[in-house]
């Protein structure tokens, strides 16, 4: 069997005393999108950096295209960072010819979309621009792993399926992808997920593996903000979905119960990413 | 408003930095340049040439601190010893009246010296080598050369470097399959070709506008100032690498920039200085771009002159850039450099 294009096992990395990173493993092989899920502060960014060969693992194995990260290995690879990573001092076009230049590839043109831009700077153009241009540099020199740290949060709908697009026109060309997101809907589009919660992968799957163990009722009554401060009062985990109150991972005996006389409907509902993801959090907290 | 105040103070006093400079810097400035800031000359190194040598030191003007001399002398040894800045002061008794050579490069020296001397009357016959009117533009172009490079080298560099750190653009130089090289020579060369080009204009300027005479060679103070600028571009690198922020990268340069300014003896002559403040000036590089700057223009002095700073300079230039270069490339490969440290653990094991 080929070589996975990212290995990592039981990975860990510690600053000082706090553990970032705790023994997580992953893999991404080619043709495959891996979705990494997690709240803000989960050790998605920094499981990222040491794949990248930017921060070096405390303890456990990486490796990158079967070897160690190192200038070649980075060569095979498209990188979006949270940050976009782009020169807002430069155009457009003089982003993308560095980028090319620097990865000894044929030049890329401007793409349609943005050739309006083209000898615009880069800092006075829209976030949603800037994160095509970033998309385009990173596709550029034809890479054979692209690794996408929430590369579509800002985005408006539209541009975000354009972007999801191009990720899966790669991923049938044979590109393995490794993307964070915190979007339900682009997990979906992943072929497997890997939810962190601080530092450690606490679950491994598809959508359905994730959110599947998890249950949630909705709570429908005119007396909403009284439901989810009873709610929240008997220590169930409840969110708030407009003005429906969802109780999550609770049976129904214990809502009504928690409820007391306030008259509400309940209805089982399939419970959402952010709520699994709650729920997983506060299971392992 | 009081929350305000107090949010500012809380905010003050967990910023170290900007601590360190309300209250331990105006200290230091204080004490160092309370006893830098002194334009009062007590002590000229003097030699005495010709038949009369041993009488004239006797009776010279306790000012003059009569370190040789030298009856068997000739005015051509006094020549070589003022352009070789061996002393600042030459008194020759094989002229009547004795003629008291004075070098004109150390402005405050020669102020001193020349009114010491005046006060002789006829005695002696002042000459004043390499700045004749003392003119002060004279001696403050060469050194500002120096100012301008330091500038440009420490304040400018250091900005530019941290602007990648900050804009996290220098992580995707480092995801880049760019050699470390590249992207240390490719960030500094504009730097160093910017800073090299201001110093041939503001030397043009010098030289059409203040009329400071250029005597030396101009291939030679084109390398000291290339040597200079390794030195200067070497602190701008070391100072972004331990800068997180443009403000940080400003602050740090102007805690460098400030001594070198006021201990060069490029405005108050180490000579005039405490030897324990003048020591301090000793390990700045401007101090010696300062001597190798004014030796070259005014008295035309040559490498046999000047290879003290010559040597001090380059040895600095190595050791910083070395550094700079070091904890830079540190900060773009640290996978290369884990893969260093593990290599030598193997090795140790």
């Amino acid at each position: 069997m080929a070589e996975p294009l990212i290995r990592a096992a039981s990975v860990t990395r510690r600053f000082g005393s706090f553990t970032a990173v705790d023994g997580v493993s992953l893999t991404v092989e080619s043709g495959e999108i891996v979705g990494l899920l997690g709240a803000n502060g989960a050790g998605k960014t920094t499981l990222i950096r040491m794949i990248l060969g930017l921060l070096a693992p405390s303890e456990g194995d990486l490796a990158l295209f079967g070897g160690e990260p190192s200038r070649e290995s980075r060569a095979r690879l498209g990188y979006v960072p949270q940050g976009l990573g782009l020169w807002d001092d430069l155009t457009v076009a003089e982003n993308l010819a560095f980028v090319d230049e620097a990865f000894g590839s044929r030049v890329t043109e401007v793409p349609e979309a943005l050739r309006g831009s083209r000898d615009s700077l880069v800092g006075g153009i829209g976030l949603g621009r800037q994160r095509q241009l970033a998309f385009v540099a990173a596709f550029g020199h034809a890479p054979e792993l692209l690794v996408l740290d929430e590369p579509t949060s800002g985005v408006d709908p539209l541009s975000r399926a354009r972007l999801w697009d191009t990720i899966h026109d790669s991923a049938d060309a044979g590109v393995g992808v490794l993307v964070t997101t915190h979007y339900m809907q682009e997990a979906e589009q992943c072929d497997r997920l890997v939810l962190m919660s601080q530092g450690v992968a606490v679950a491994e799957g598809q959508l359905a593996d994730i959110v599947g163990g998890t249950t949630a009722l909705a709570v429908r009554t005119g007396r909403w903000q009284d439901a989810f401060a009873a709610l929240d009062a008997a220590g169930v985990l409840v969110m708030l979905a407009g003005t429906h109150v969802r109780a999550v991972d609770a049976d129904e005996a214990r809502v009504r119960a928690a409820l007391g006389g306030l008259e509400a409907d309940l209805e089982a509902v399939p419970a959402t990413l952010e709520e699994a993801m709650v729920a997983r959090e506060r299971a392992s907290a | 408003m009081k929350a305000m105040i107090l949010k500012e103070f809380r905010e003050l006093r967990r910023d170290r930095r900007t601590m360190a400079m309300l209250i331990l810097l105006p200290i230091v400035l204080l004490t160092i340049f309370g006893y830098a800031a002194n334009f009062t000359v007590d002590s000229i190194p003097t030699r005495v040439i010709g038949p009369d040598a041993e009488q004239v030191a006797a009776h010279a003007p306790a000012l003059f601190d009569i370190g040789q001399v030298s009856p068997d002398a000739t005015t051509e040894d006094a020549m070589t010893w003022m352009r070789d800045n061996d002393t600042e002061v030459v008194i020759d008794t094989t002229t009547q009246p004795p003629t008291a050579y004075v070098d004109g490069a150390s402005l405050f020296t020669a102020q001193a010296a020349d009114a010491a001397l005046g006060r002789l009357g006829d005695q002696v016959r002042i000459e004043i080598l390499y700045n004749p009117d003392l003119d002060t533009s004279w001696v403050m172009v060469p050194a500002l050369i120096g100012l301008i490079l330091t500038f440009i080298g420490t304040i400018i560099t250091s900005i530019g470097l941290v602007k990648e750190r900050q804009s996290g653009t220098l992580e995707q130089l480092a995801v880049m399959p760019l050699r470390p090289a590249d992207v240390i020579i490719g960030k500094i060369a504009p730097y160093f070709i910017l800073a090299a080009f201001d110093m041939l204009v503001v030397t043009l300027l010098g030289v059409w506008i203040f009329g400071v005479p250029f005597n030396g060679s101009p291939w030679l103070f084109a390398l000291g100032a290339g040597i200079f600028l390794f030195v200067v571009l070497g602190l701008g690198v070391l100072i972004s690498t331990a800068s997180q922020t443009q403000a940080q990268a400003i602050q740090l340069a102007i805690m460098l920039l400030l001594p070198q300014i006021l201990l060069s003896g490029f405005i108050f002559p180490l000579s005039a200085m405490p030897a324990a403040i003048a020591a301090i000036g000793r390990c700045l590089p401007l101090t010696y771009f300062v001597q190798l700057a004014q030796g070259i223009f005014l008295r035309g002095a040559g490498l046999d002159a000047l290879w003290v700073p010559f040597v001090v300079l380059a040895g600095m230039a190595l050791l910083v850039f070395t550094a700079a270069v070091l904890r830079f490339r540190r900060d773009l490969a640290p996978s290369a450099h884990r893969r260093a440290a593990g290599r030598k653990a193997e090795a140790t094991r």
